[in-house]
């Protein structure tokens, strides 16, 4: 198993440079590329302060340079091993244990890693809050469409689930806002963020107080994210509600489902603890492919609902063409993706005993 | 059961069985309609006259003022009725009709000359009201005119009569949210069909190669789908678009070269199948080239499950656009469906029909690929043929 570890580990390191490469080259053959130039364009200052900044970013990030030794330095500060440079860009001795530096933000002027650090916690609860929410719903949903198979309620639900799965997530995100959360319809969730700031104030828990209920800070997170956790996990679980569907179907009249009801098991009993369990391989595998599209879905879902994630983050990286924070962002998630594969595949070995790595 | 024979050729069949659902036949509906309105918008909705008559003098100012773009579209559209009708080979067809789109395109683009400047105001001023007799388009107001000769304020709600009606409403500036939905067809058909269109020849090629030499290739190959696998489709389109300018064309080739490796994985699988299989072997030591190996030989026979990820893959495309729109990443000059919705979320005030409408043309359109994928899927799978045996 250790061994299957370091050697899947090891696979992605060349995966993370072609994922750097690609995303390096797409920026350096756009027309007008990055050059200091461009990003002190849209600024109103004196001609010396522009030299000086655009010295700067020459020294800082090498901009003068051809494009492929501005990745090379790029990827010398980002390996955790590799020469050691200092403020003024200059090459020292070649080191192990230098660290990785992701670069300072052109836009923001702060280092990426302080950024990512507020940014990637938000997007990751949004993600992880989603994820049981959609398996729940999906394996519910499933489970009733396959023991009623052709029934109404399965003939229903495989429409209306194909009709949830093509409704856009921005058009969802639109009218929830709109309908939800405006004083014009019902004002019943807050427009934007995923906290008040009062909320940071209160305790943990909701409770009474002489001045009436405090809803303590779970409960206002929870009121925050009902919209954006809603936006971000019926489009999920719609396609997962089918192959759960499916999969149950595929195990339903199999001989040991048989024999379970011959020995008299409750049919409850049957499903879930017998068929349930044998029809999760295929919800297993899928579970890899859905972090990278919550993590796009995210991106749409935190621009609607004005949350501080990476989606935003990203969005607004483009825009400015900030070079170290896109391709920080498309790295890390890049690597969010790589990590969710083999969490997949370590639970399929729990699921079913048969697969082993070895 | 009788043992007949059955005749029918593979792809018959399976057109016939798709086309069995109820979904499918709806999904198909609304294509095309979509198409029929795409083909024939500056007819549809329009601010200029179709016909009038002044003075005794018929003219049909509609087409004075059709683009390039219009006339190209819509010469293609008999184009390829007229290339439907005749009795010739598939790719034959296929080669006039890309040859008489070529040619339409030269002469329209020496040809035409529509007016640089087009004044919707103008229309509405005595030169065109005062007249015999006129029929206007069904909706009468252009996509792009903003009403800034009539005195209401901007934004209206359907059927809100302030002396003019609405179908579906006005946005912030006064134009018809019908009309720009309909110019908006275009776009979002085209960019489907094209980008999909790059992105499954990208994909056929990688994946055919990678398939036919396996090892070494294949590896390399697999690195390659991992990588643009790997980084989420959004966060690699929105670094394109945001680095690359926002033309249409360009959005169709982005969104084109960030969605091929599905299909390559797929056909890479195919092909793995078919390549020790007798009939290509028997290709291989006739010595026939590779290309006439892959795509006459290898193709063909690995081709049906593809129509159900290219139609999954229309669909996806679709909603790229939309989404790229919706970000403020789009097409700048003509209004599209995700700018629309785009435009409902930057308003002051909710106003439900500039989200709703828009919206749901790109879920129907969506929903419509998708029901269509979903019947090839049915119609293909040996698994799930025959009626009672669906899984």
């Amino acid at each position: 198993m250790l061994t299957y570890l370091v050697r899947r580990l090891l696979l992605m390191i060349p995966t993370l440079l072609g994922i750097s490469i690609v995303v390096f080259t797409v920026m350096a053959l756009s027309p007008g590329g990055i050059t200091p130039q461009a990003l002190t364009s849209g600024m109103e200052m004196k001609p010396e302060q522009r030299k000086a900044i655009e010295d700067y970013y020459n020294k800082r990030y090498g901009l003068d340079k051809p494009a492929p030794v501005q990745y090379l330095r790029w990827l010398n500060n980002v390996s955790p091993i590799g020469f050691v440079s200092d403020d003024q860009g200059n090459r020292g001795e070649f080191s192990f244990s230098k660290g990785m530096d992701l670069g300072t933000s052109f836009q923001y002027g702060r280092p990426v890693s302080d950024i990512l650090a507020e940014r990637i916690p938000i997007t990751l609860l949004l993600n992880l809050v989603t994820i049981p929410v959609t398996y729940l719903i999906a394996i519910l949903v499933g489970m009733k469409s396959a023991t009623n198979r052709g029934g109404s309620f399965d003939v229903g639900m495989g429409m209306s689930m194909l009709a949830l799965w093509s409704i856009p997530t921005m058009l969802a995100g639109v009218l929830l806002l709109g309908f939800f959360a405006n004083v014009q319809h019902f004002q019943w969730f807050p427009t934007a963020g995923i906290g008040s700031r009062e909320a940071q104030d209160m305790p943990f828990l909701p409770h009474w107080e002489q001045a009436g209920f405090v809803r303590g800070f779970l409960l206002d997170r929870i009121w925050h994210l009902v919209l954006p956790v809603l936006c971000l996990s019926y489009g999920g679980f719609a396609a997962l509600a089918k192959l759960t569907r499916t999969s149950i179907l595929e195990n339903l009249d199999s001989d040991y489902a048989r024999t379970a009801r011959a020995k008299g098991l409750a049919e409850n009993d049957v499903l879930w603890r017998h068929v349930f369990r044998n029809s999760l391989l295929p919800l297993i595998t899928v579970s890899a492919g859905l972090l990278p599209s919550l993590l796009a879905g995210s991106l749409i879902v935190e621009n609607i609902f004005s949350i501080n994630g990476m989606g935003q983050l990203a969005v607004e990286a483009v825009k400015g063409r900030d070079r170290e924070l896109v391709l920080s962002i498309t790295w890390v998630s890049g690597f969010l993706t790589l990590i969710g594969y083999l969490i997949a595949d370590f639970c399929y070995t729990l699921a079913d005993p048969r697969v082993t790595y070895d | 059961m009788t043992n007949v024979v059955s005749r029918e050729s593979f792809a018959a069949r399976i057109w016939r069985k798709t086309l069995d659902g109820v979904g499918v036949k709806v999904g198909f509906a609304w294509i095309g309609l979509l198409v029929f309105t795409a083909v024939f918008s500056p007819f549809l909705a329009n601010s200029m006259p179709l016909l009038m008559s002044k003075d005794g003098v018929i003219s049909a100012p509609v087409l004075k003022y059709l683009s390039v773009e219009d006339v190209w579209v819509l010469a293609n559209f008999f184009l390829a009725l007229i290339i439907y009708r005749l009795r010739i080979a598939v790719g034959k067809r296929v080669l006039l009709f890309l040859l008489g789109s070529a040619l339409i395109a030269v002469f329209a683009n020496l040809l035409i000359k529509p007016p640089a400047l087009v004044i919707y105001d103008d229309f509405r001023t005595p030169a065109y009201t005062q007249v015999d007799w006129r029929i206007m388009p069904p909706i009468p107001y252009a996509p792009t005119d903003y009403l800034r000769d009539m005195v209401s304020k901007g934004l209206e709600a359907p059927f809100a009569r302030q002396g003019h009606v609405h179908l579906m409403g006005t946005e912030e500036n006064g134009a018809d949210v019908l009309s720009r939905m309909i110019h908006a067809c275009r776009i979002a058909l085209s960019i489907g069909l094209i980008a999909s269109g790059i992105a499954l020849f990208i994909g056929v090629i990688v994946g055919g190669l990678m398939g036919y030499f396996s090892g070494i290739v294949d590896m390399l190959g697999m690195r390659l789908v991992e990588i643009f696998e790997d980084i989420p489709t959004l966060f690699l389109l929105l670094t394109f678009v945001a680095f690359f300018g926002r033309s249409l064309y360009m959005m169709m080739v982005i969104i084109g070269v960030t969605g091929w490796s599905g299909y390559a994985r797929f056909v890479r699988t195919e092909f793995l199948k078919l390549r020790k299989q007798d009939y290509v072997q028997a290709a291989v030591a006739s010595g026939l080239p590779l290309t006439s190996i892959l795509f006459r030989h290898m193709l063909p026979n690995g081709v049906a499950p593809l129509l159900v990820s290219v139609s999954f893959g229309i669909a996806g495309a679709i909603l790229a656009e939309a989404t790229l729109s919706f970000l403020g990443l789009g097409v700048v000059d003509a209004p599209s469906w995700g700018a629309m919705l785009d435009q409902a979320v930057k308003s002051s005030s909710f106003n439900w029909w500039m989200a709703v409408f828009p919206g749901g043309a790109i879920f129907m359109t969506v929903f419509a690929y998708n029901l269509i994928g979903e019947a090839f899927r049915d119609a293909i799978d040996p698994k799930l043929s025959g009626k009672g045996e669906g899984v």
